[in-house]
């Protein structure tokens, strides 16, 4: 087998991984987003407290260091994570943390003329923010919270770090045993990047789609 | 309480801070009727509506609501709210939702209404305030005034009994003010009881039952439209109303 | 015997390492930065469609993966032998380049038109008029995004420890093997991290504070 047909066959595979990690990081991802931001703006002082103090942690940390923090520091405290489901967390409280700062941005920005219809209507706080303020905050957090989404898509190679065999891992390993660095990482490099441009083209589309006529997003 | 009247106000005080905006309301709508609730800005016209839907909580006073005290603590106000339709200044139509979906939406999600069931009669309301055709459209695709339309559709569609218009054509550009006033005046004569805070004299006179002048936080006069208007009994109700003549005489609408 | 808190100073050291980094990178990519965003604006089609090549590049791909393409890969191909520090640097630089790229040119985008015009109708050229009238709004409505990317690079530069790096998770990393002891030092370097980041991001709103000019916001 030549080089490039071992390595794009191994390659592949920490794809896939690649692709596992993101397809419960993403969705879950967004709906702590979500819900940080409505414990952060519904919410009573305590669980708004706790909301922020969980968001203001997780974005002053560096992911790396959280990462490491939940697979190697937590065992310590009796809580132990395979190196997948480590990183899952990992991902998700901190993708979650930005996202929720887009979302709740996003809902302090609608009329209160919204919330005072709804009211009227009869509706209670929780019909009011599930059918009147999400619909409209998530249409106006989306550029941000695409933006983050594509943030998880490159921060996904820290798995490497704990341990997960996803696509730089599979790279990495590759290249110390057949060191050819300029193909193998410009090529991994390349990876990602598709990925990323086809996640921006794929929210794009989604906005464009869930657009209303006449309300801006930004 | 008799069965004949829908709303009762008992001495309604409401104070911000230190300043008293509401200084001792009281009064009766009777099933059927166009209560009209004028005077200058200041008066407490907009903090009384708003104490009467419970937005606002008064601090002292009651109020009923076909004979439930709604003042007192234990009562569910999303479901008095229901009995409550509220036609704002600003519209609030709900920026994300078709014409038909801002109507229907209250009884899908509020009285649980069958989807089919609650757009069906959503579209019907939107018939009555003439703007089925736009049904599919969304609020920032329509005028002020079919907005406000679908605004008292929104709030007829809960089938309450009374609506609260606050200044329903005062956020409208002139020439839009009569296609909304049109509408109010054939619910009223369908005998839909109402509260209209306005300085629509016009429509007072044409449709007004009874008619309220507010004044500091007070009712200083009322009575029939055309006595109010015509023959006001103290200086500040004549002078507001000398000042409204001087402003809408010889407007055509 | 030897706790943790004994390796306190040599954690600390690597606040100069990390802050080293970050002032580098961005340092790097604001030189970097300006220009291109200067050029996707003013310049002409191919030059902007390589600014706009640059900075997808950049800012499609993980640093770990540019670290280890640069480190193991470029540098070494063109000859020079970098060390970890300075690599480090450089990768954070052109990756900060290219976002810094795309924060000017939204704030350069975002001034008026009409602010060009009259510079050039008082017959400035097209380099006077962005160096005298765009340039100095356009920094200062930049100026919230711009902090928000040294806590970025601060937050990314841990990982250079990849490359080994004496920055703060490096050292970190080295005072867990030798104690046996996960908890405490990453905690450490958390609050190290934490302090770095909102202190930082604070102490530069100071200065902006007593810098403003009044009607000239910066987009938050």
């Amino acid at each position: 087998m030549s080089f490039w047909e071992s390595f794009i066959s191994y390659l592949l595979q920490g794809w896939v991984a690649t692709l596992e990690i993101l397809a419960i990081s993403i969705p879950l991802s967004i709906l702590l987003g979500l819900s940080l931001a409505v414990a952060r703006v519904y919410g009573n002082w305590l669980i708004s407290l706790i909301a922020g103090g969980f968001v203001a942690l997780l974005r002053g940390l560096p992911l790396v260091v959280t990462l490491l923090i939940v697979f190697f520091a937590l065992p310590k405290l009796g809580i132990y994570f395979s190196p997948f489901w480590a990183a899952v967390i990992a991902f998700i409280m901190c993708s979650g943390a930005y996202q929720s700062e887009y979302v709740r941005g996003a809902i302090r920005s609608i009329d209160v003329g919204q919330s005072l219809a709804a009211q009227a209507l009869g509706m209670t706080k929780i019909q009011e923010v599930i059918y009147i303020i999400l619909p409209q905050a998530f249409r106006r957090a989306l550029p941000g919270i695409t933006n983050e989404i594509i943030y998880l898509i490159l921060y996904s190679s820290l798995a490497y770090l704990v341990g997960v065999q996803e696509l730089f891992s599979i790279a990495k390993h590759f290249n110390s045993l057949q060191f050819r660095p300029i193909e193998i990482f410009s090529t991994t490099a390349l990876i990602y990047a598709f990925m990323a441009t086809i996640a921006t083209l794929f929210f794009r589309k989604l906005e464009n789609k869930l657009k209303i006529p006449g309300l801006e997003t930004i | 309480m008799s069965d004949d009247i829908v709303l009762k106000v008992e001495d309604l005080h409401k104070n911000y801070g230190n300043v008293t905006v509401l200084k001792g309301v009281s009064f009766e709508v009777r099933r059927g009727e166009t209560k009209i609730i004028c005077g200058p800005s200041g008066s407490g016209k907009s903090t009384l509506l708003r104490c009467l839907n419970l937005i606002t909580r008064p601090d002292k006073g009651r109020i009923w609501l076909e004979r439930e005290e709604i003042t007192n603590r234990n009562i569910n106000i999303n479901k008095v709210r229901q009995k409550i339709g509220f036609v704002f200044q600003e519209f609030n139509l709900f920026n994300h939702l078709t014409a038909l979906r801002n109507v229907s939406v209250g009884l899908e999600v509020v009285k649980k209404m069958n989807k089919d069931e609650a757009r069906k009669i959503a579209l019907e309301m939107l018939k009555k305030v003439g703007l089925e055709e736009h049904a599919h459209k969304y609020p920032a695709e329509l005028s002020g005034g079919q907005k406000q339309r679908v605004a008292i559709a929104r709030a007829l569609a809960m089938n309450p009994a009374i609506i609260f218009y606050d200044e329903p054509t005062s956020a409208l550009d002139p020439q839009l003010i009569g296609e909304v006033l049109e509408v109010m005046k054939a619910l009223a004569r369908e005998k839909v009881t109402s509260i209209v805070v306005t300085h629509e004299m016009g429509f007072a006179l044409s449709v007004g039952d009874e008619m309220l002048f507010m004044y500091d936080g007070k009712i200083i006069e009322r009575g029939i439209p055309q006595e109010v208007i015509q023959n006001p009994r103290c200086e500040e109700a004549r002078r507001f109303f000398q000042r409204i003549n001087e402003l809408y005489v010889g407007k055509r609408r | 015997m030897v706790t943790v808190w004994d390796y306190l100073p040599y954690i600390l050291e690597g606040v100069w390492w990390t802050l080293g980094l970050v002032a580098g990178g961005l340092a790097l990519g604001f030189i970097i930065g300006l220009p291109l965003s200067i050029g996707q604006v003013y310049g002409h089609r191919i030059l902007k469609l390589i600014v706009e090549i640059y900075a997808w590049f950049f800012r499609s791909v993980p640093l770990l993966v540019l670290l280890f393409l640069f480190y193991w890969g470029i540098f070494p191909a063109t000859g020079y032998k970098l060390d970890p520090l300075t690599c480090s640097i450089l990768v954070l630089g052109f990756r900060s380049g290219g976002y810094q790229s795309q924060i000017f040119r939204g704030a350069i985008q975002s001034i008026g038109e009409g602010q060009y015009i009259a510079a050039r109708t008082l017959g400035m050229s097209k380099l006077q008029g962005i160096y005298h009238i765009i340039l100095p709004q356009a920094l200062r409505i930049a100026f919230p995004s711009w902090v928000n990317e040294y806590a970025i690079i601060l937050k990314d530069s841990a990982i250079c420890f990849v490359l080994g790096v004496m920055e703060i998770l490096t050292r970190t990393r080295y005072v867990v093997m030798a104690t046996l002891e996960p908890l405490l030092p990453y905690f450490i370097a958390g609050g190290l991290f934490i302090a770095l980041t909102y202190g930082g991001t604070k102490l530069v709103n100071m200065v902006y504070e007593k810098t403003k000019i009044p009607g000239l916001i910066g987009r938050m």
